[in-house]
């Protein structure tokens, strides 16, 4: 063994950093895997070796990702991972590394990075042509492209145009869109923010990429009680999980990786046994004042504004009643109640959330074979879901008034507490044609 | 047998081969692509260019801050006096920083200290 050969083998042996794009059914299998010791899920390409493409992602996301993908440095390699979607027409279609339904996904990452850094497989090639499509111009006194200090063109991109500050200043306000691969968001969420500085002028959130009817989402218990009674123990476990999942990558955004990943391994693990150690946790975060530290008067929706939207939790934590559970039968013989707050900010909704995790796992511990009745409408974990209608696109025309005038960190954090979920979006739009083909 | 300068001469050729090596095996070896030049916003190129004026409001804070610093130099001479001149000082000091909070509450009410 050459000195190389030795290296490569030692280097191997790190972690393997990742860069994951959870795409539709896709998010639980990348949080799971995120778990694993031998692998770190990375914020940036630049920082990854391997990039990770588990689910499915619609033809509007392959452009993105093949810039993703390029924007890797070498060595690099592709694994995909079709947990049952077809990657068929996708752009990194010709990688050789496939996760099968057999296989273990931790060790196939970390053995495809072993053979990347061994030079058993070879470091793939760009997808995109290597020609800069903003060349430096070196133009002007200072090489930006044009006269004065802020003319021209620097790298062939136009500056940011003027406008109106608080202070009554002309500054410059600089359009971004953020996403569709942004890791503090679900894989599909683009963010088009206006910014000055690090203030938000204004803010929306795209149409989901995949409420186009390409995708054949699978069917969770939410879905499946659209059209058939589901066990009450089936979707309240499903939703304590849910709201769990939600908690782990809010402590992620909130920069708690390590107390993230304990909330994610719970998740993984949860049984309807499990609610004191939710009540536990929930101690726990309000006496480290994790909810309150971040989220308290950010993002605040009045009541008044959500009346009739049933935005779930959303609309729980700001002192609405609003819950399709209400009104079955089944849940009634529980004794079920909504949890409702009174603030309607990021912190509510911390606490709506770990609260309804708790009360949904003592639900699911009495339920002695009920099943849910209002079939058409369920409470999902995010809201009312029906065919065609999905809390994702109900919260979009709230989001304009919410992030306009917040700081980039708490339009962060206010985005994060509201659970947005674009593949939910296809969820609901593919739901009557299969309810047809059945 | 070198002697003080010696040690020192050794140190620093020592130091200089280390910080060599070390920025020669952490060197690129090749140019980076025009793909992996793009900045990183999630996956779409930016639309303009990151070089923008905007309105850096923290350093009305560091004014603030400044100023109060400045008090502090103040009260040194103040301290050595004080003794003497018993409660006059006292008071005097008393304004001096009354005046000075005044200036808070009125940078507080003009909203200096918020940031966004």
């Amino acid at each position: 063994m050459g000195v190389r050969d030795a290296l490569a083998h030692l280097a191997g042996g790190a972690v393997a950093p990742v860069f994951a794009v959870a795409g539709g059914g896709a998010r639980e299998a990348v949080a799971e895997l995120a778990l694993s010791p031998s692998v770190e899920l990375v914020d940036s390409p630049a920082a990854a070796s391997v990039l990770l493409v588990a689910g499915f992602l619609p033809s509007d996301l392959h452009t993105p990702l093949a810039a993703l993908h390029d924007a890797m440095p070498d060595p690099r390699c592709t694994v995909s991972w079709p947990l049952g979607s077809d990657h068929g027409s996708m752009p990194l279609s010709s990688s050789r590394l496939r996760i099968g339904p057999d296989d273990e996904p931790v060790q196939a990452v970390t053995r495809a990075y072993r053979a990347l850094l061994s030079g058993v497989v070879a470091t793939e090639p760009p997808i995109q042509p290597d020609v800069d499509p903003n060349p430096w111009r070196g133009v002007g006194p200072y090489g930006q492209g044009g006269r004065g200090m802020t003319g021209g063109t620097p790298y062939g991109r136009p500056m940011a145009e003027l406008g109106p500050d608080r202070d009554g200043l002309r500054l410059d306000v600089l359009p971004l869109s953020i996403g569709p691969f942004f890791p503090r968001f679900p894989a599909g969420l683009i963010l088009d923010v206006v910014m000055a500085g690090d203030l938000v002028i204004e803010g929306r959130v795209a149409d989901s990429p995949f409420g186009g009817g390409e995708w054949r989402p699978p069917v969770g218990p939410f879905v499946r009680a659209l059209s058939e009674p589901v066990p009450v123990a089936e979707i309240e476990l499903a939703r304590a999980r849910q709201h769990l999942r939600w908690a782990s990558d809010a402590l992620i955004t909130q920069g708690l990786p390590a107390f993230a990943m304990r909330v994610r391994r719970l998740a993984v693990t949860l049984t309807p046994g499990h609610a004191s150690s939710v009540r536990a946790l929930s101690r726990r975060l309000r006496l480290l004042r994790v909810p309150q530290w971040s989220g308290a008067g950010v993002g605040r929706i009045a009541p008044e504004l959500l009346t009739g939207l049933a935005l779930g939790p959303v609309s729980r934590a700001a002192g609405l009643g609003e819950d399709a559970r209400a009104a079955d039968p089944a849940y009634a013989e529980l004794g079920f109640e909504p949890i409702v707050a009174r603030d309607g900010d990021a912190a509510a909704r911390w606490d709506v959330r770990l609260a309804e995790a708790a009360q949904s796992l003592e639900l699911a511990a009495r339920a002695r074979g009920q099943r849910t009745g209002g079939v058409g409408i369920v409470e999902g974990p995010r809201g009312r879901l029906g065919p065609d209608d999905s809390p994702f696109q109900r919260l979009q025309s709230l989001l304009p008034d919410l992030l306009a005038g917040l700081e980039w960190g708490d339009a962060v954090t206010a985005l994060a507490s509201l659970d947005l979920d674009p593949e939910e979006a296809g969820t609901v739009a593919a739901r009557p044609s299969r309810a047809e083909a059945a | 047998m070198l002697g003080p300068m010696g040690v020192t001469l050794a140190v620093f050729v020592g130091s200089l081969v280390v910080v060599l090596g070390l920025w020669m095996t952490g060197r690129d070896p090749r140019p980076r692509s025009a793909p992996e030049s793009v900045p990183f916003i999630g996956g779409r190129p930016p639309a303009v260019h990151a070089w923008s004026r905007y309105h850096a409001r923290y350093h009305v804070m560091a004014l603030v801050f400044l100023a109060f610093d400045m008090e502090m130099v103040y009260m040194y001479p103040w301290a050595v006096v004080f003794v003497r001149e018993g409660p006059i000082a006292m008071v005097e000091m008393g304004m001096f920083i009354t005046i000075l909070l005044l200036g808070i509450l009125y940078a507080w009410r003009e909203q200096v200290f918020e940031w966004a």
